[in-house]
C-alpha cells in the first residue's frame, strides 16, 4: 500500500466513528494525534487501506469528576492533562508522567487514548494509570465493556481492543488527601526520549512518616507494564526512611524481566528498576515531610 | 585600534531571514516541472556485485530514467584526496551506504518504488567489522592496497631514556565513538541542465569549486559549463565538505529532458551514507619528573575510516600533529593508522582528529597533577609553550599562543575559584558533583602540501552599495556577518550598505574551503586585501570625476567629500558605469605556511593554531549514572574577536557538541549493519541538557591575521571533553574511558568501583 493510496475518512461524530469501525470489507484504523501512528506509516508497517480520523472528535475530549471517579475521554491530550486543575489535585502521578511525554510538540498532540492503545511497553503513561487503577470503556456499535487496564494490555503493542471497538472512557480512582505519586523516569536524556526504565509510585500516607499501603507499576522492563507487589508489600512494614527505601529498591531487581536493547543492556535496567524505585520513594518521603 | 564596526557585538546579517523562516534552504524549493531523485544504496556492508538488472524499473510507469555506472561519461570515483569511492559501484559494494543505482521519477513515492524494482545479485563477502582486525592478514583486503590507508609517526628525543628518567608514568586506552553531525538540513539539492547544455547544480557544500571539479571529473564535462551553488547550508560541521549528492545530481539531470531533479535524502538514508567522525582507538603512556615536567608521550591511535577515504589520512594526521596538547614534551613517539573497514564511511568533522586525541592527553594531564600533588593548572601552566617555543612535535611556534592567558584566566574565574562551595551545593543526597579543567588547541588551515589561499571580490552597485562576494560558504557559523564587519570597517561605511555572496562558482572567486578553522582568517585576510583597492578605486573616479589629485579626496563614512563637495558612490557607480569602466575589484591573499615538514605527519606542523581552555562542572546521579553538566566556561585565544556575539555562538554551539560527544552520541554498526537509524536512537543534547555557558575570550592578536584574528570554529568543542570526564571523575572517583559516557557506563564504573572498595578493605 502506497501512502499515497490510502485514504483518510474523518468522522463528525462517535456513533457515526462507531459506525464506520463496524463496516468490514476495508482495512481501517483510527488515527488521533498520530505520533506514533504517522512513524509507523512512514516505516511500512502501518498502512491501512482507509484512516479514520478522530483527532476533531471533541465529544472524546474531557476530564470530568462523577461519583468518586476521574473520567478522561480517550482524545485528552498529554498538554491536557498537564494543565488540569483535578488531575494535579487528584492524580499527580498521571501529571507527572504526562510530562515525561516526549516533547511539549508530543505532549500537545499525542493522546491519552493513544498511548493506551499503542500499548508499548515503554509507555509513559502507563505505570500511571496502572497504579490510579485505571479501567477502560471499551465501545462498539452493538456493546459496551468496561476492564481494567491490565487486562486491555496482554503484550507489546498487542490488546484486547476489537476491530469494531474503540476506546471511549478511561475511569481512575482519585487520590485521597493523604495519597501522594511520582512518575519516575529514565531515559538516554532528559527531554524527547524513549525510556529505558520508568515507575510509577501511589503511597497512602499516615501518621509518623507510615504508609498505608502504596502501588508500584514499572515500564520498559517486561512485555508490559508490571506491578511490583513484593515492594508493594515491604511499604506498610515501617515508617518510611532511609532504610526502608533502600531495602524496598533492593527488592525490586527481582519484579522485573528486562531485555537488552539498543537502550540499555538487561542488567543495567534491573538495576535500574531499583535505582528509580529508591529515588521515587525518597523523593515522596521528601515531599510528604515538608507538607 | 579604534574601530567602528570590527570587535562589535554586530547582529548576524543572515539572522533575521533564518530566525523567520523566510530563508529557503536548496532542499526547501519546488518548482512545477520537477522530477525526483533517489539513490538506490547497497544491501550488504561488503558483496560482490554478478549483475544489475534495471529492466522491470525503467518499465514502472512515472519512470524517467534509471542509471547504473554504465551512464557515467567520465570517472566513476570521488574523494576530495583519493578518489577511491565509486560515484556507482559496478563490481563490489564496501558499505551499506554505497550507491549503486540512480533513478529519477514523477513523484518521489514511485522512484521509491522503482528502487525496489532494481534488482541486483549481490555475493556476499566477509565483512572487515574492526579496524584491528582490518590491520590483520586473514581480513580480506577492501582496497587493492589492502586495508592500511594511511601511517604516520612524528618521533623526536630517545623515549627509552625517558621512560627510565621518570618519576611518573600513565598509560591508558581511550576509545571514542562515530559521532553523526546531526545537521538540521540533510544532504540534498537540485540539478538542471538548460537548453545549450549548461549544468547549474544547488546543493549545499563546504567548497563549490573542488564540488564543481569532482562533478566535472565524473561527468567529463567542462567545468566551466557548470555552476555550483553551494550555500545557504542547513549545518555542516565537516559533514558536507565531501561529495554529498552532487554528481547523482548531475547524472540525473543529464537524462531528465531539461527538468530539475531533485534529491533530499531521509534522516534514515543520511545516518547510513553520510559520512561520520572516526571512531578511535588510542593507546598513550606518558611521563613527567617529580615537580610536573612532561618527560616524554607515547601515542598509538588507529582510526576506522570505514570504507572509504575521503579525508581520513588528513585526520589522522592531524589527530597525531595534536595528540600531545599545546605542551612542550621533549621525546615523543606518535603513530596514527588510518584503516578501512566495512563501517559505513568517515571523514571531516568539526575538531578533525583533535577530539580523539585530546580525552587521552588531558586526562593524563590530570592524573599526573593528582599524582604529583600538583594543581591541575598549575602543572599545564608549566608545560605549555609559548610563542617562540619548541611545541611537542619538534617545530618552533612562530604565531600566536594564548593557552598560558587562558590558563590564568580559567583560574580566576568564578567557577574555578569557588569550586569548593559550588561541588557542595548538591541539590540531593546521592548526587555528587565535580569540577575540571583542560585545554586544546587546533591548527589553523590546509597543512603543509596542500595550497591554501583566500581571495574576495568587491562590487559598487548602481545604488552605491557594496557586495563582497567570497568563495567560503556561510554554513551557519556567521563568516557572512564577520565578513561584512571588515569590509563595513575598512570601506569606513555603514554595515547595512554591505551586502554579501558566497559559495557561487559564478558570482565568487575561488576561496578554498569552510573547514579547518580556516574561513573568518582566510576570507577575511581577503576582504581585507580587497578593500584598499576599492577605496582606491572611488578615490581615483572622485579625482577623476573633479579634475582634482586624489590627495584632495577623502572618504568619509558612506560618501566621498573633497572641497565641501559630496559624491554620493551611486554617482560614482553612475560615471564608472557611463565610461565602461569596471566597479569590481579583487583582492587574494596566501595562507603563511611553514617551510619544513616534519618528517613522517604527513603535513605538520600549521603555522596558525586556535587555543582553548574549558573548565566544567557536573552532577551525576550514582543511582542511576546520569551525567549532567551543570556549567561551563569557555575561553577561547580567537586573536582578535571580530565579532563578540559570533565567537559566544560558536563557543556555546561547540560547548554542546562537545557535551553529546562526552556523553549522549554514537553510531552503532554491528557487522558493517547501521543499529542507530535516525534521531530516535541517536541522541543529541537538547535545551535541556544545555547548561550556562560563560565566554571569556583572551586576545593574543595573529600579526598575519585580519585586525588579528585566528580560527576557532573547532576547537570550541574540544577541551571540553575531557574536561567533563575529568569532572566525572573529580565527582564519583570514577574514570570513563570509553565514550560516551552513557548513565550506563558510569554506572558500572561506579559499580566496579564499589568492589575495588571491598576488596580492598578485605
Amino acid at each position: 500500500m502506497l501512502v499515497s493510496e490510502i485514504d483518510m475518512i474523518t468522522p463528525s461524530s462517535l456513533s457515526e466513528c462507531l459506525m464506520l469501525l463496524s463496516k468490514k470489507g476495508r482495512i481501517h484504523r483510527v488515527i488521533a494525534g498520530g505520533t506514533d501512528a504517522t512513524v509507523r506509516m512512514k516505516e511500512g508497517k502501518w498502512r491501512p487501506e482507509v484512516w479514520i480520523n478522530i483527532k476533531n472528535l471533541n465529544e472524546l475530549r474531557y476530564i470530568e469528576e462523577s461519583d468518586d471517579c476521574i473520567h478522561i475521554g480517550p482524545l485528552t491530550t498529554h498538554t491536557d492533562i498537564i494543565h488540569s486543575p483535578i488531575l494535579q489535585r487528584k492524580a499527580d502521578v498521571l501529571v507527572d508522567a504526562a510530562r515525561e511525554v516526549g516533547a511539549t510538540q508530543m505532549q500537545n498532540m499525542g493522546t491519552i487514548g493513544g498511548n493506551i492503545g499503542t500499548a508499548s511497553p515503554a509507555g509513559d503513561t502507563l505505570p500511571a494509570l496502572y497504579v490510579l487503577g485505571a479501567r477502560l470503556e471499551l465501545t462498539s456499535m452493538s456493546n459496551k465493556r468496561t476492564l481494567p487496564i491490565e487486562e486491555f494490555i496482554f503484550g507489546p503493542g498487542r490488546t484486547v481492543l476489537k476491530e469494531n471497538e474503540m476506546i471511549t472512557k478511561i475511569i481512575i480512582k482519585p487520590q485521597s488527601p493523604n495519597e501522594i505519586g511520582i512518575f519516575q523516569k529514565l531515559g538516554p536524556r532528559k527531554a524527547q526520549s524513549i525510556s529505558i526504565v520508568n515507575v510509577a509510585i501511589s503511597l497512602t500516607m499516615e501518621q509518623d512518616l507510615k504508609c498505608r499501603e502504596g502501588k508500584i507499576a514499572f515500564g520498559s522492563v517486561a512485555p508490559t507494564i508490571i506491578r511490583a507487589r513484593k515492594c508493594e508489600s515491604m511499604l506498610p512494614l515501617g515508617q518510611l526512611n532511609d532504610e526502608l527505601i533502600r531495602n524496598i529498591a533492593k527488592i525490586a531487581w527481582k519484579e522485573v524481566m528486562p531485555i537488552t536493547d539498543g537502550r540499555a543492556t538487561a542488567t543495567y535496567r534491573r538495576d535500574m528498576a531499583s535505582a528509580l524505585l529508591e529515588r521515587g520513594l525518597y523523593r515522596l518521603m521528601r515531599r510528604w515531610n515538608n507538607q | 585600534m579604534n574601530t567602528k564596526w570590527v570587535g562589535k557585538r554586530v547582529k548576524r546579517i543572515d539572522g533575521p531571514e533564518k530566525v523567520t523562516g523566510e530563508l529557503k534552504y536548496m532542499t526547501d524549493y519546488h518548482f512545477d516541472n520537477m522530477v525526483w531523485g533517489k539513490v538506490l544504496r547497497s544491501e550488504y556492508p561488503h558483496a560482490k556485485i554478478n549483475s544489475i538488472d534495471i529492466e522491470p524499473a525503467k518499465n514502472l510507469p512515472g519512470v524517467i530514467c534509471v542509471l547504473t555506472h554504465k551512464d557515467i561519461p567520465g570517472f566513476n570515483g570521488f574523494g576530495i584526496v583519493v578518489p577511491d569511492q565509486p560515484v556507482l559501484c559496478s563490481d563490489v559494494v564496501r558499505c551499506t551506504g554505497d550507491a549503486v543505482a540512480l533513478v529519477a521519477a514523477e513523484t518521489l513515492e514511485i522512484a521509491e518504488q522503482a528502487l525496489s524494482l532494481i534488482k541486483v545479485d549481490y555475493e556476499p563477502l566477509e565483512v572487515v567489522a574492526d579496524a584491528e582486525y582490518a590491520l590483520t592478514d586473514s581480513a580480506p583486503k577492501l582496497h587493492p592496497d589492502g586495508n592500511l590507508h594511511s601511517h604516520v609517526k612524528i618521533k623526536n628525543g630517545n623515549m627509552e631514556k625517558a621512560f627510565e628518567e621518570a618519576d611518573i608514568i600513565v598509560e591508558n586506552t581511550y576509545y571514542s565513538p562515530r559521532q553523526m553531525h546531526a545537521f538540521i538540513e540533510t544532504e540534498g539539492g537540485w540539478g538542471v541542465m538548460d537548453d545549450e547544455g549548461f549544468l547549474t547544480i544547488r546543493c549545499p557544500g563546504q567548497y563549490a569549486y573542488r564540488d564543481r571539479m569532482q562533478i566535472a571529473r565524473s561527468l567529463a564535462y567542462n567545468p566551466e559549463r557548470i555552476r555550483v551553488i553551494s550555500s545557504p547550508i542547513g549545518g555542516a560541521f565537516g559533514g558536507k565538505d565531501e561529495i554529498t549528492v552532487q554528481i547523482y545530481l548531475a547524472l540525473l539531470a543529464l537524462h531528465t529532458n531539461g527538468r530539475p531533479v531533485k534529491i533530499h535524502l531521509s534522516r534514515e538514508e543520511s545516518v547510513i551514507a553520510g559520512i561520520k567522525r572516526h571512531p578511535f582507538k588510542v593507546q598513550m603512556k606518558t611521563a613527567a619528573k617529580k615537580d610536573g615536567t612532561l618527560l616524554a608521550n607515547q601515542v598509538k591511535a588507529i582510526g576506522d575510516t570505514g570504507a572509504y577515504a575521503s579525508l581520513g589520512g588528513a585526520v589522522i594526521a592531524l589527530a597525531i600533529e595534536h595528540s600531545c596538547g599545546p605542551y612542550k614534551i621533549p621525546n615523543v613517539d606518535l603513530e596514527g593508522f588510518c584503516v578501512y573497514t566495512n563501517n559505513g564511511i568517515a571523514g571531516a568533522f568539526r575538531g578533525f582528529g583533535v577530539n580523539q586525541v585530546c580525552m587521552g592527553i588531558e586526562t593524563h594531564m590530570d592524573m599526573i597533577a593528582e599524582k604529583l600533588g600538583i594543581d591541575p593548572i598549575e602543572l599545564r601552566k608549566k608545560n605549555v609553550y609559548h610563542q617562540g617555543e619548541v611545541s611537542s612535535v619538534g617545530h618552533i611556534v612562530k604565531s600566536s599562543a594564548g593557552t598560558f592567558k587562558t590558563l590564568e584566566t580559567a583560574e580566576n574565574c568564578d567557577l574555578w575559584k569557588n569550586r569548593a562551595k559550588y561541588k557542595s551545593e548538591v541539590s540531593e543526597p546521592w548526587k555528587k558533583r565535580g569540577v575540571s579543567v583542560a585545554t586544546s588547541f587546533h591548527g589553523i588551515g590546509m597543512g603543509i602540501g596542500l595550497p591554501d589561499y583566500g581571495a574576495a571580490s568587491i562590487e559598487l552597485l548602481p545604488d552605491g552599495t557594496f557586495l563582497v562576494g567570497v568563495g567560503c560558504e556561510e554554513i551557519g557559523g556567521g563568516n557572512s556577518t564577520a565578513y561584512a564587519q571588515i569590509a563595513a570597517e575598512m570601506l569606513n561605511c555603514d554595515i547595512s550598505n554591505i551586502s554579501i555572496v558566497q559559495g557561487d562558482t559564478h558570482r565568487t572567486l575561488d576561496s578554498g574551503t569552510v573547514t579547518a578553522s580556516r574561513s573568518t582568517y582566510t576570507g577575511g585576510r581577503a576582504v581585507a586585501a580587497a578593500a584598499p583597492r576599492m577605496t582606491e578605486l572611488l578615490i581615483q573616479t572622485a579625482a577623476e570625476m573633479l579634475n582634482l589629485d586624489s590627495s584632495q579626496i577623502a572618504l568619509r563614512p558612506n560618501h566621498i567629500s573633497a572641497h565641501g563637495e559630496i559624491i554620493p558612490y551611486k554617482s560614482i557607480y553612475k560615471y564608472l558605469h557611463d565610461h565602461h569602466q569596471t566597479t569590481r575589484v579583487e583582492g587574494h591573499f596566501y595562507l603563511p605556511k611553514e617551510k619544513e615538514e616534519i618528517k613522517g605527519s604527513g603535513g605538520a606542523p600549521h603555522h596558525l593554531y586556535g587555543y582553548l581552555t574549558h573548565v566544567v562542572m557536573v552532577e551525576v546521579d550514582t543511582l542511576t549514572g546520569e551525567t549532567e553538566v551543570l556549567r561551563v566556561v569557555s575561553i577561547p585565544d580567537a586573536g582578535k574577536v571580530i565579532n563578540p556575539q559570533g565567537l559566544e555562538g560558536q563557543t556555546e554551539g561547540g560547548a554542546v557538541m562537545g557535551i553529546g560527544y562526552t556523553l549522549y552520541e554514537d553510531i552503532l554498526i554491528e557487522n558493517g549493519y547501521h543499529k542507530t537509524r535516525n534521531f530516535t536512537d541517536y541522541i543529541i543534547p537538547t535545551i535541556r541538557e544545555t547548561p550556562l555557558i560563560e565566554t571569556f575570550p583572551v586576545e593574543e592578536p595573529e600579526q598575519s591575521g585580519p585586525f588579528g584574528a585566528k580560527g576557532i570554529g573547532e576547537v570550541v568543542m574540544i577541551p571540553i571533553i575531557a574536561a567533563i570526564m575529568s569532572a566525572i571523575y573529580d565527582a564519583t572517583g570514577a574514570r570513563i574511558r570509553h565514550l560516551p559516557a552513557t548513565p550506563e557506563r558510569v554506572f558500572n564504573a561506579l559499580k566496579d568501583l564499589k568492589k575495588q572498595k571491598v576488596q580492598s578493605t578485605r
